[in-house]
This record gives structure tokens, sequence and C-alpha cells, in this order.
């Protein structure tokens, strides 16, 4: 009873093939749901053009973004559109259908009455930009995610990844399991379309600069690179074993961040007691930190540090990550199998339900692997 | 209006402190959860401020920092001093009245104040209780000490932004508090969803670096699918061209273009009057030449306006906004986005909308975040059914209070 998964017998659709609704539907399916990718036959989902690809495999089974995003789901080649039909029977009982604007709920109330149509669009499905084309960095580019990021004089820099999908597609697994739940409890009964705007999602970063607009009518600054108000020190800073993650926001942690670092004279100096007043000075103190780290090891300046209490980490590369200990420990990393049998270590879903397991790893489905089996 | 009730009967109590989880909590509450948020006259949540001084104190301080009030909207909230045995004795009568609790404390202090989730499942064994430390909670990192920064620098996504010539590169002050509090409330829906069926409950918990892994999922399957470090292009793609952020008309105004199909290419080279360049693989050959004509195309326009244009021509584009825009968006408040809620000692505040909503109009809000201990005679009399007698004596003992206190 435990073992089965904590959304075991919870039925799937995934008609969208996005990352933001592939990435929801992977929570659904590491928790044990029956997720079933609805693919455009030949093609198939987007995401299987993405990169980065598996040596040696043909397309469409060789992107490993899709690999990640699918692993523990079913696949059928099924023109969504055009044979509406054979959807409506693929979708009969459904908990939930992932959508990208194309479906309404009523269209699925028949055969699943309790259906959550959960629609993922870049925008939202109206206001002025509903049909605006997003991009990742378009999208943190309107959210006030790339404006603070970079150097002073610019140009601002925009993140590398898919950020704002996989935000985008968890804020609607949040609201997506809200509904089913709230349906198995009786507090809401009946087919239900959720609208998740992957923008909207996304101002949980900047919210609180939203405010700050509006009270104070002025406009942040961009500081610089790894430049953050009102937190200093904070960065990333070389060693000579690598990269060290420094902050240090309360007074007693700049105190002990001025002990381990050898730079005792500042520890009391007044204005230095407040991140603002110490970030005022950054053009003094950022050397001094630069020229007190670069000699020493990363590590053990995190070991000694956070015995002082001092959240300093590591910035581990991407070779490292697989090789860090707390990851090690935790199982952070899992193997997801192509369909065609290639295996990659591929993060495993961030949180544990102790009781309840998610699934870590698993093997992604060739394009219509279960067309005989689910297809009428 | 008010708030959905699709979680109606769902009463969680919120231990945690900072953003992250108290925003997870905040998803529970936006959909009709009872969120009673506990906090301690002195160890208050550190979020209200970090700095705190007498002076800071008498001034409303503590009630008045905008994302303290952001993360605390449609929460109750009632203060335990959990250090006394009083407090520790209240705190378990609520849980055991409870659905859910939410705490972020270092791993270990709530095991030392007698409160693990052993206890607390002995007190009431249905409870679904998440630990939200940045780490985790096991693992040589499970006691460490971390920000949301510290979390964002620990996850190895510096390593895929910037350019070479800068150090690694952060995008955000605390990166890992916001995703962590999404992860948070997707891991307390999808134990209560394991309990609505079994009626079971369970300890969670997650790691708030692990959780920003996928933001950077392409780098990381590039190391590990493909055996090669992903490269930093700053605002380059080694896919798409013209890519970027570039220069607008006015003081530090900017507009994001990301042309990713041949198509937009078309519509985008019509539209700028750029020619001279060809497909794909000329443009990225020859992508420093691409971003200068692009960049003497912008830099004489207002960027929410070219932004608008390029989107009429099917160009992905969008003016980088601060958070002065975010406030003024018209999209935003076409779709009131925004609420606003006058707040004790702030006053007018808006607040965000969940980033779900069935139809047109956003789940409404019921109250933005509650003052210190502003529903301790609610909760501990209504809820918890003590007499005005012993609510005096808690007050007297300090247990309880409204009024944030220096340590002695």
């Amino acid at each position: 009873m435990t073992t089965a998964g904590a959304l075991a017998g919870l039925n799937v659709l995934d008609v969208a093939g996005t990352v933001a609704s592939g990435y929801c539907g992977k929570l659904f399916a590491d928790h044990g749901a029956n997720v079933v990718d609805v693919e455009p036959p030949e093609a198939g989902f987007a995401t299987r053009r993405e990169p980065p690809f598996t040596p040696n495999e043909p397309p469409p089974e060789n992107s490993a973004l899709h690999a990640y995003l699918s692993a523990n789901k079913a696949s059928v080649a099924l023109d969504a559109t055009a044979e509406a039909e054979r959807l409506r029977a693929l979708a009969r009982g459904a908990a939930v259908i992932l959508d990208d604007g194309r479906f309404a709920a009523e269209h699925f109330a028949d055969v699943a009455p309790q259906v959550v149509v959960s629609t993922i669009t870049w925008f939202g499905r109206h206001g002025p930009y509903a049909n605006h084309a997003g991009t990742d960095s378009v999208c943190w580019s309107l959210a006030g995610m790339v404006r603070n990021v970079g150097p002073a004089q610019g140009p601002p820099l925009l993140a590398a990844g898919c950020g704002a999908q996989i935000v985008g597609g968890l804020a609607a697994y949040v609201g997506t399991l809200g509904q089913v739940i709230a349906r198995e409890m009786g507090n809401a009964a009946g087919p239900v379309r959720l609208d998740t705007s992957i923008l909207e999602a996304n101002l949980c970063f900047t919210e609180t600069a939203g405010v700050g607009g509006y009270r104070s009518g002025r406009r942040g600054q961009r500081l610089g690179v790894n430049r953050f108000a009102p937190t200093y020190p904070l960065g990333v800073y070389a060693c000579a074993d690598g990269w060290l993650g420094v902050t240090a926001l309360t007074p007693s942690q700049w105190k002990n961040f001025c002990g381990l670092l050898g730079m005792e004279q500042h520890a009391d100096t007044p204005q230095y007691q407040t991140a603002i007043g110490r970030l005022r000075d950054y053009d003094l103190l950022e050397p001094v930190i630069k020229r007190q780290v670069r000699h020493r090891n990363a590590s053990d300046l995190v070991r000694r540090g956070q015995e002082l209490r001092i959240p300093l980490a590591p910035v581990p590369t991407m070779a490292e990550l697989f090789t860090t200990d707390q990851y090690l420990a935790r199982g952070a990393f899992a193997q997801v199998e192509t369909p065609l049998g290639n295996t990659f270590a591929a993060p495993a879903t961030p949180f544990r339900l102790f009781a309840t397991p998610a699934k870590a790893g698993g093997r992604a489905p060739r394009l219509g692997e279960a067309n005989a089996r689910l297809l009428a | 209006m008010s708030r959905p009730d699709l979680l109606a009967g769902v009463r969680v109590v919120d231990l945690s402190m900072g953003w992250a989880g108290p925003l997870a909590a905040r998803h529970l509450a936006d959909m009709g959860a009872d969120v009673i948020k506990v906090e301690d006259c002195v160890r208050f949540d550190w979020w209200r401020g970090w700095e705190a001084t007498q002076e800071w104190i008498d001034a409303g301080g503590a009630e008045k920092n905008p994302a303290f009030n952001m993360v605390n909207r449609n929460k109750r909230d009632l203060t335990l001093d959990l250090s006394t045995p009083k407090g520790g004795q209240l705190l378990k009568r609520l849980v055991a009245v409870s659905d859910v609790v939410v705490e972020n404390y270092s791993a270990g202090v709530l095991a030392k104040l007698g409160l693990g989730y052993p206890v607390l499942a002995e007190v009431n064994p249905a409870l679904v209780m998440i630990s939200m430390p940045a780490f985790g909670t096991d693992g040589p990192w499970s006691g460490y000490r971390a920000y949301g920064s510290t979390v964002e620098q620990a996850s190895g996504l510096p390593h895929l932004s910037g350019s070479p010539e800068h150090p690694p590169t952060m995008v955000h002050v605390a990166l890992g508090d916001p995703v962590g509090g999404l992860n948070g409330a997707a891991a307390l829906l999808t134990a209560l969803r394991a309990k609505s069926r079994t009626g079971l409950g369970q300890h969670l918990d997650l790691s708030q670096s692990q959780c920003l892994f996928p933001l950077g999922i392409q780098g990381i399957l590039t190391q590990s699918a493909t055996g090669e470090t992903p490269a930093r292009l700053g605002n380059r793609s080694a896919r798409h061209a013209p890519h970027g952020v570039y220069p607008c008309a006015g003081d530090d105004e900017w507009i994001t273009i990301v042309v990713a199909t041949e198509t937009q290419w078309r519509a985008f080279a019509s539209h700028a009057g750029i020619a001279g360049f060809g497909d794909l693989a000329d443009r990225l050959a020859r992508a420093d030449a691409l971003d200068r004509a692009v960049a003497e195309f912008t830099s004489g326009q207002v960027a929410e306006l070219l932004s608008a244009e390029l989107q009429a021509a099917g160009v992905p584009a969008a003016h980088a906004a601060s958070g002065l825009e975010l406030a003024g968006d018209p999209h935003l408040a076409a779709r009131r986005f925004w609420k606003l809620m006058n707040r004790d000692v702030v006053g007018e505040l808006p607040h965000p909308a969940a980033p779900y909503r069935v139809g047109e109009a956003p789940f409404d809000i019921d109250r933005p975040a509650p003052t210190l201990g502003e529903h301790n005679r609610e909760v501990l009399t209504g809820l918890l059914g003590l007499a005005e007698a012993d609510i005096s004596a808690l007050e007297r003992d300090g247990v309880i209070g409204d009024a944030p206190r220096l340590p002695p």
C-alpha cells in the first residue's frame, strides 16, 4: 500500500508537449500516476528536438532532455486535434489533461467527469500578451529577472537554461494537484480548466520588486556581476582548488567571516554592521576578500566557515556535481534510460516522501510505443 | 469574493521562516487551507528583519518588510515560545488538530526542543510534515547554514550563465528560495493526496539546492549524456541568432530578442531592415557583426514599443522590466494580477495573484499578512479552548505576545 506512489491511480494525459507540461507531468509520473504523452505522429513532441542529444542514437529518440522529462511515462502517437474521438476515448477516466490552450474541460466532461484540464501557456489565456511569443529569456526579461543581472554598464545577462518553463510547470503541478485533491476530498466537483501563466509563476522571484516599484516609483539599479542589493558580501570567488560561494548577511556572520579570512580590522567597523553599509564600501572590501581567499582552498573555507555558522558553500562545476558528497549521499542523481537503451545520470525528484517514495530515474518511451496497448 | 475553498478543512501549522517555507505554506493558504503561522516574540521570523534594534522595533520595523508581507498573506499568526514547556505543549495541542506542519529550522533544532517529527507524529499519526533545509535532512551538509544565494551557488548553476570572462554568474539574490517554496508546496500536496487515498501521514523533506537542478537541466545533461562540459556563452546561443539583450533609447533601457526560427528571422530582418545575413549557420558564424547590426537598429527605439512591434510581427521579444514596470504592466493589470490591500503599519500594498486560476479572474485573497501574534486569542480560545485566565498567564509569562523583543 505504501510503496505504490503517492499519486497511484491517477491518469494523466499530456497533449501539450512543452518543457513546462513535460516537467509538470514528470512530477506526476515520478510519484506513480499513469502519464501518457499524446504526441504528434512522425515528429513527436517538440522536446524530442531539443538538445542535448545522446551520442550514436537517431532522432526522434536521442534527446536527453526529452528522455529526462518523459521517463516513467507512456507514449502514443495520435493527432490530438484531428482525431478528437480517439483522444476522448484515451481520456476516459482521466484526472488531468496537460494542455497548451487547445482544449476546454467540457470537451472531456462525459468521459472524464472530474477532469482537470491544466492549460499552461507563457502569458495566460487572457490579456494583452496572451498571443505573444514566449521563450525562457523573453519570459524572464518581462518578469524582471534579466535587468538586474550582469555588468553595471550592461548589457544585462540572460540566464542559460529553461528555468522559466520549469518554474511554470512546477506551479502548474501545485495548482493542478490542488484541484485533484479538492475533488477527492469533496471540496469541488466536475470538470475544470486551470490556467497557469508561466510569466506569473516566475513573478515568484520578483514580486517583492514589483511591490517596491509600486511604493517607491523608482527602479532598482544593476550593480554588477554577482552583486545584488541588499546583501553583501555575496558572490562566487576564485580559490586555489575551485570556486567559493559566499553570503554574509547578519552582523555575527560578518564578524565571523572577517575572522575566518584574516580581515579582523573590518569586523567591528560601525557602518559594516549592516549588509547595505558593507555594500556601499564594495570597492574597498571586494579586493580584500578576493585577495584573502585566492590562495586558500574553498573546501577548507567552507568546512571552517560552516563551523562558525557562516553560509559558505562550494560552487561545483557540472562535472563535480555528480561526485559532490552531499549529492551522492542523497541520491540526487539517478540513471535515465533513453528509448533505445542509452543511459545517463539525471536529477531525481528534489523532494522526498519517506512513506511513498518517488521513482528515481526510469526509462523514456519510444514515440508511439503504447499505441497498440492504449489506442482503440 | 473570498479565496477558493479547495483545501477547506486542511489545517497547516507553519513554523517556517524566511522565504521558501512560508511561500510553500502560502500556496496552500491561497487554495483555502487554514494556515497558522507560529512565531516567537524574540525569535520571530527573521525575514521581518535580521538586524533588529530597539529603535527598529519601536518604529514598527518588524511589520514593514514587503518580502515578509508577500509570503504570509491569507495566514493567521500565533506566537509561542517553543523553548518553554508551556509553549511546546500548546504547539502539540495545535498539531493534534492540524494536518500539516511546515518547518525549515536548521537540522536538529526542533528535535532539541522536543518537537521533532517522531514526537509530533505521536501526537497526530496522520500528520504530513515537511522539513525543508537548504540541503536536505541528511548527508554531510545537512547542518549547513544557507540562504537562497548559498543554494544557487551550491547547485552549480552559476557555471552555466555569464561570459567566460566573468566568474560563475548568479542570476538572483536568493534564487533557491522561491523555487524551494514551490517545491515545498508540490511535496505537501503530493503527500496530502496520498493521505486522502490511504489516510496515512508521513514525513517529507526537500533539498533546496536539488530543487534548482531542473532550471539548468540542459547543462547538467550535456555533462552526463554527452560527456562535454557546457560552454558559457554570455547572451549568445549555440542554436539561435540573433539572441541577446540590446540597448534602447533612454537610460539603461534594454530589449531581449530571441530569433528562434527561420520564419522569425525573416520577419525580424524585414522589420529591422537588416540585410546581408543568411541562414542560421551564417548568422552564428558572424554573430558579432549581427549583434552590432541589431544594436544599431534597437538603440534609438523605445523598448516597450519595439517589443510590442516585434511581437506583432511574430518575433519573441520583451523589454527588460524592473520592479517599476512590473507594478504597472498593462498585461498584469488587465489580468488583475495585483490586488491592493491595506496592511496594518504599512498601508496599501499590491499583492500578487496565485499563478494558476480558473476563468479570467485570479483567486481572491482574503487578507494581508498577519501582524505578530495577531490571532493569539482567536486560535488559543477558538481552536484550543483556552480560558481568558490561561491567556493572561501566557502573556504574563512571555509565552505569547504581540510585540517583538530583543534577546535578553
